[in-house]
């Protein structure tokens, strides 16, 4: 298709020790299709959020590997690239709580992360940019359900792609633990939203059904003449 | 005009355009628009049905070829003893296959969820914008129900349309209380925005990460549900009794390429969406398996399609930088203020019209010479979005669309200080697999949730109704699934429907163009 489309120059990259021509300008995944591999693990969405595709990758004349989404990561001059599974640590069994969770709560399930060392190798591989460790930090220093908001704050943007997991050196599962955050503390939200339950109410008190009775019978052009008028959409309300 | 001149006309027209206002284009305006520049009304892209429950109507070449296309089974002999079986076989593991797996295994059925990637891969995990549900107390169902009856151009399935807006504020609560964090007021309602085509503000959000968060969660409790999945393991054929009802599929193994037969007293296919088929080559914003792969194979058990000739492109793709070309940049981003504008720094098109005539507008400017040209040789227009933080404060884009404002920064592109380039991309299947509000097609024990099934949509989907569609009738899905269990036991597992195909193609004359289901685009180089 037309991903190769664009006549641009060639430049080298390296794939797991071979050297390959592909053309400049595209993202990782499309240079691995320009050589001949057609990807079945290690690609997903191809739209930066399904943590399918974590990479390592060095450039010439740096010292320092990097991370990143081979869908999110376009090709340069040099680049040596290795694909990492995503995400194979093992998620532990973690219903949520019958009473309002603490730290307890979340530690009952990922003990580990208590034993974070404060390295910050999470934090540096993450290729959505969160603060992983800082999320980790506010688990532990955590002691009320608003102090888990604070954890679930930090891990909105995570894809799930577990790299922060496997350069822990303590075996800490911060995507993990965040995502179980988020989720105590979206069915803990402190506060009701209670236009939403008075809507369900509505329903269930069956306020529509006169509506729906007189739009279920009507033909197509009296159907047409409710979604063009606002008077008659009020009239049908009434 | 190169591309700089063309942004620094941008950057120039921005003050006058911020105080222009557009009124909505008149029905029979826009339906001259759409009728000369969207592509569902491009005659050459579309064929006649020769075969099957939809023989003689219409639907574009791309999905015809694979409806009309052979089974990967039909030439090989193969064992039809069951490897497992199941009261509820899943097949797709997005939004609408792991709610159907929850609902299903929570009323105590034996489920197995069967994926052609990982669970989560999907096009769930990418809807940036929200999901709609009538919560505000100016809203309700019923005016849900006729903006998005309006937006389909009244070809909506009148009943399932009412159970989707009807069940939304229900599902939300349900969606909440598995943990499903969606931004809230501070008096804690939920925040709510406007999308095209909404009459009231109703998408329901969590930034711009929606979908991901909402599959996120659902991941966990399908997880935690120890639901029994069988990844990298798509469809490739249905089994039926031979008297018409649906009792099993053959599965095949991604790593090892053996089949997998299971036998289940019903199947529910939620395979999810097209863009991978590249209809008249269009990029997509799909995920890497979105190939329709359930519209052939429920196709050839004799299940009936309906809308099949009907797709949004949605306007803003991006085209460039090049890497980025077919990501989508969310409709939200124009509900708070970002303009569409041609080469000469002219605004062209009301953005809050609905997808299809935005998409058109957009397609008209680049047809008739007032487009962009990017280095790679791409068309589009540009997607004003500095003007979100001067219309709504600075901060908003990083606040509101941190996805985005990264997705570009991985470029140098700065969302809040230079314009970006776009033009449609194809985006959704507005028709599917014809279903009833159980979710059950035309064929028995056969059902269908989320993007492969039809009709609630009619012929144009309204943003944030896809989201919404995939939870409301996966549940259902799930719920009439196990109720089925419950009257029907395993059935016989046979071919005979490949059987009665082959006859209806010989008798057509139809030479088949192509293996289906197609699993995967075909992007790989041959060397």
């Amino acid at each position: 298709m037309s991903q190769f489309d664009a006549q641009s120059a060639l430049i080298r990259i390296e794939v797991d020790g071979d050297a390959h021509p592909v053309p400049e300008g595209i993202t990782v995944i499309q240079a691995m299709w320009n050589i001949g591999r057609p990807m079945l693990h290690g690609v997903g969405c191809l739209g930066g959020v399904c943590g399918a595709c974590p990479i390592t990758y060095r450039l010439p004349d740096q010292l320092a590997s990097k991370t990143g989404l081979a869908c999110q990561t376009a090709v340069r001059e040099g680049m040596a690239i290795t694909f990492i599974p995503s995400d194979v640590s093992k998620k532990a069994i973690a219903p949520l709580p019958k009473e309002s969770p603490t730290q307890k709560t979340l530690f009952q399930y990922y003990p580990e992360t208590r034993r974070c060392t404060a390295c910050r190798a999470c934090t540096s591989v993450c290729p959505q940019e969160i603060d992983v460790m800082g999320g980790v930090r506010a688990a532990i220093n955590a002691s009320s359900l608003g102090d888990l908001s604070t954890v679930a704050e930090k891990f909105t943007a995570c894809v799930m792609c577990g790299l922060c997991a496997a350069v822990c050196e303590v075996q800490i599962k911060p995507h993990r633990a965040g995502m179980y955050a988020r989720r105590l503390t979206g069915a803990f939200y402190p506060k009701e939203a209670t236009r939403l339950l008075d809507r369900i109410e509505e329903v269930r008190s069956g306020k529509y059904a006169s509506a729906w009775n007189r739009l279920l019978s009507a033909d197509d052009e009296a159907l047409s003449d409710y979604c063009r008028s606002e008077e008659a959409l009020q009239g049908l309300a009434g | 005009m190169s591309l700089d001149d063309s942004k620094t006309r941008v950057h120039e027209s921005r003050a006058v355009r911020m105080k222009e206002e557009r009124a909505l284009l008149s029905p029979q305006d826009k339906d001259a628009l759409i009728r000369r520049h969207h592509p569902d009304y491009k005659k050459e892209a579309y064929r006649t049905i020769r075969i099957g429950p939809n023989e003689g109507e219409q639907t574009v070449h791309e999905l015809a070829n694979l409806l009309e296309g052979e089974s990967p089974i039909a030439s090989e002999a193969i064992s039809l003893s069951p490897h497992h079986q199941a009261d509820l076989l899943i097949i797709g593991g997005g939004g609408a296959g792991a709610t159907a797996a929850l609902t299903a295994k929570g009323a105590g059925a034996k489920v197995l969820l069967a994926t052609k990637l990982r669970l989560g891969d999907s096009n769930t995990v990418m809807a940036e914008g929200g999901m709609q549900v009538a919560v505000s107390p100016e809203d309700s169902p019923v005016r849900h129900f006729l903006d998005s009856l309006r937006g389909g151009y009244m070809k909506n399935d009148p009943a399932l349309l009412k159970t989707l807006v009807e069940e939304g504020p229900e599902v939300a609560k349900w969606l909440m209380d598995i943990g499903v964090l969606f931004d809230r007021e501070e008096d804690g309602n939920l925040s709510l925005r406007g999308g095209g085509g909404s009459s009231k503000p109703r998408l329901l959000r969590c930034k711009d990460y929606t979908g991901l968060e909402l599959m996120r969660v659902l991941k966990d409790c399908v997880l935690n549900e120890q639901i029994e999945l069988l990844e990298f393991s798509p469809i490739v054929e249905l089994l039926t009794d031979g008297e018409g009802a649906c009792t099993g599929a053959i599965l095949k193994n991604l790593d090892n390429n053996q089949y997998i037969v299971v036998q289940a007293k019903s199947v529910l296919l939620a395979t999810g969406g097209i863009g991978r088929l590249h209809i008249q080559g269009f990029p997509t914003s799909n995920h890497y398996g979105a190939t329709a792969d359930g519209l052939p194979i429920s196709y050839r058990a004799g299940a009936k399609l309906t809308l099949q000739d009907t797709f949004q492109y949605h306007p803003t793709g991006a085209v460039y930088p090049e890497p980025m070309s077919g990501i989508l940049v969310t409709e939200a981003i124009r509900s708070v203020g970002a303009q569409l504008v041609n080469v000469k720094g002219e605004r062209f098109v009301n953005e809050m019209e609905t997808r299809d005539a935005v998409a058109s507008a957009v397609i008209r400017e680049c047809a008739e010479g007032r487009g962009v040209e990017t280095p790679a040789g791409r068309r589009g227009v540009w997607l004003d979005m500095p003007m979100v933080d001067l219309i709504n404060g600075e901060g908003t884009l990083a606040h509101r669309f941190p996805n985005m404002l990264r997705q570009f920064s991985r470029y140098q592109i700065d969302i809040r200080k230079e314009p970006v380039l776009v033009y449609p991309t194809l985006h959704y299947q507005n028709g599917g697999i014809q279903i009833n509000v159980d979710g059950e097609s035309t064929v028995r024990n056969l059902f269908a949730a989320g993007e492969a099934s039809g009709g609630i949509h009619g012929r144009n989907r309204l943003m944030g109704n896809s989201l919404l569609d995939i939870i409301v009738y996966g549940r259902r899905a799930g719920r009439a699934a196990v109720k089925r269990a419950a009257e029907v036991s395993l059935g016989k597992l046979t071919l005979q429907h490949l059987d009665r195909f082959h006859e209806a193609q010989k008798k057509a004359g139809v030479v088949p163009q192509a293996v289906s289901p197609m699993l995967f685009p075909d992007y790989a180089k041959k060397n």
